[in-house]
């Protein structure tokens, strides 16, 4: 058997801590929990974890805190739990370095994937493994070729233009994570770029339909609303 | 939010107040100018100005302007209109009286001004506590019947330990419905807490219609995975102004009460078109369609459970389509619905730019 990922939950509500817990540790994983903010800082330190599930509501300090502090010293990866669904907390959130952002009530499937992606993201270095391994990232039926700078769907080139590929690209090196529009818009035009997202959008909106059969119901290219963009993660 | 537009009704002060008392004052100064030229007899000049007091004090807002002109007013018939003129003379037989008049219409304009404003405002709020009151009482009833199953279920999984696998499986289901269920109903109060008071504006950003309609759907087909449905967008890029999270919270309650209310609903159409300039969202489904007598009371929120006959365990849909509702009026669209050969179809237009709102 293999060493099992150490999870820190930290969440000050017990019967929310106890269930996650006990989900985890039934799906392989080891747990450790945090109930305020500062025991939670003492616990990353102390115990190494893999990954941290961190509520922000907090008895002693904001959420956003605990990770901001973390971010200064590690890229662990971060999976928030909030019962704030305003989307202007989801971005926030995502933009101080969190790898997810899950608003309560959420289901056990939910989290459970979540957890899975964030971890895989970190076992290579910081890129896609197939990615650094062949060059290429596949999902159904959508290629994207990164030597080749091609998006090939079904076995077909999709023509994309310059733009269009490195935003299908970008997606694909996190396939499975939310893109908030800001990062999306400074790792393609440079941190100077406007915060007006309306190119983007043009951008997608047209990659869209070069990929998708019905554009309204994407099988690749989903959109959190107000948030980001996501690309689907192959099994 | 209330608080800051809500100022005391001594001391409002605004340019607009201000403005008027000046434009007021001017004209009956200037008024009095021109008929002291015309015929020199003295006195017109006491009730021009008494109207000019009440002017101002049933223009403006509060006291503070009344009270003002009515100094003014005597400060300056004394000093331009009587006896020296362009010279101030306060031992004038009757000048104390003059000042209690102008003072005493004053007061008593502002009074009344201030008080019809604020039954005006009374009403008004009345009428929106009656809303809240209404949707409370409409919540509390829909939130009852969930937290009664899963206490229960909860309770009897706790006192009775050996009990069928199957059966303590189907009693935990029923609880994660009706946990589920209540999610809903919290997504919907959520929703309201966002458009605020009718007053408070939403943030309406441009959005493309696929990206919401996919969104939609996608969170649709997990909750109904048997339940087939199609949607149709425009093939051009279509930007409609709106808040997006509402607009999606109006399209998945339409979805859920398509499945549930149409009871016999197998397939479902979103579709969204242009229309001038509107866009068109429309759900359509092949169930039972709406009882017709439900028809001309389904979106103010005041259908009752107990009105309907036989289907009492069933959750009203007051709460979701008054949300609904709500939310697109925020938006300055209108919705309707009606039924179709087959099933029902409800439908709303947004207005596609920000002038149309005008």
């Amino acid at each position: 058997m293999n060493i099992r990922e150490k999870i820190l939950i930290v969440e000050d509500e017990k019967s929310i801590s106890h269930f996650i817990s006990t989900i985890l540790n039934s799906n392989g994983y080891e747990t450790i929990q945090a109930r305020t903010g500062a025991e939670a800082m003492s616990m990353l330190s102390s115990h190494c974890p893999d990954l941290v599930i961190l509520d922000l509501g907090l008895p002693d300090m904001d959420g956003l805190e605990v990770l901001n502090s973390l971010r200064s010293w590690s890229s662990l990866p971060v999976v928030v739990v909030s019962a704030r669904s305003h989307e202007h907390d989801k971005v926030g959130a995502l933009d101080l370095g969190a790898d997810d952002y899950l608003t309560k009530p959420f289901g056990t499937a939910e989290l459970l994937a979540r957890v899975r992606t964030a971890i895989r993201h970190t076992r290579t270095t910081s890129d896609n493994d197939e990615i650094a391994q062949r060059g290429t990232y596949t999902v159904g039926d959508l290629t994207i070729d990164y030597n080749k700078h091609q998006v090939l769907v079904r076995g077909e080139n999709v023509h994309l233009t310059l733009s269009e590929f490195r935003i299908v690209a970008l997606l694909g090196k996190y396939a499975g994570k939310v893109l908030t529009y800001d990062y999306i818009i400074k790792e393609l035009w440079g941190p100077r770029a406007g915060g007006d997202n309306q190119i983007l959008r043009v951008n997608m909106a047209n990659i869209r339909r070069k990929i998708e059969k019905n554009p309204a119901e994407p099988e690749y290219l989903f959109t959190e609303v107000g948030v980001g963009y996501r690309l689907a993660e192959g099994e | 939010m209330q608080s800051s537009k809500h100022r005391s009704p001594f001391f409002s002060f605004s340019a607009r107040d201000f403005a008027v008392t000046a434009g007021i004052l001017a004209c009956a100064i200037e008024l009095c100018v021109i008929l002291s030229i015309a015929d020199s007899i003295d006195g017109f000049a006491y009730p021009i100005f008494v109207l000019a007091v009440l002017l101002v004090s049933r223009l403006t807002t509060g006291y503070f302007f009344g009270i003002l002109a009515a100094l003014f007013s005597v400060i300056g018939i004394n000093y331009i209109f009587t006896y020296p003129y362009w010279a101030f003379n306060f031992t004038l037989s009757g000048y104390p009286l003059t000042f209690l008049t102008m003072l005493c219409v004053s007061l008593i304009t502002c009074t009344m001004t201030t008080k019809l404003k604020q039954q005006e405002r009374i009403r008004a709020e009345s009428e929106k506590e009656k809303m809240r009151a209404n949707l409370l009482r409409s919540v509390s009833h829909d939130i009852r019947t969930p937290l009664t199953s899963i206490v229960g279920v909860t309770s009897t999984l706790l006192e009775t330990p050996n009990l069928p696998i199957a059966e303590q499986r189907q009693l935990l289901e029923d609880a994660r419905d009706e946990a589920q269920w209540l999610i809903r109903v919290v997504e919907n109060l959520l929703s309201i807490t966002r458009i605020g008071d009718a007053r408070a504006q939403i943030t309406k950003q441009p959005e493309v219609v696929e990206e919401i309609l996919g969104e939609v759907v996608q969170k649709f087909r997990k909750r109904f995975p048997d339940v087939s449905i199609r949607v149709a967008a425009p093939s051009d890029l279509l930007f409609v102004p709106m808040d997006a999270i509402l607009i999606e919270q109006v399209l998945s309650n339409l979805l859920e009460n398509a499945v549930i209310h149409g009871e016999t609903t197998t397939n479902i159409l979103l579709s969204v078109h242009q229309e001038g300039k509107y866009a068109c969202f429309s759900v359509q489904d092949n169930g039972k369609g709406i009882p017709p007598k439900e028809l001309p009371t389904l979106f103010d929120g005041s259908m009752k459970r107990n009105e309907t006959p036989a289907g009492d365990g069933k959750r009203n849909m007051g709460l979701g389509l008054s949300v609904c509702m709500a939310i697109v009026r925020a938006h300055s669209g209108t919705m309707e619905a009606k039924n179709m050969g087959a099933g029902a179809e409800f439908s709303f237009l947004l207005p596609l730019s920000e002038e149309e709102l005008k």
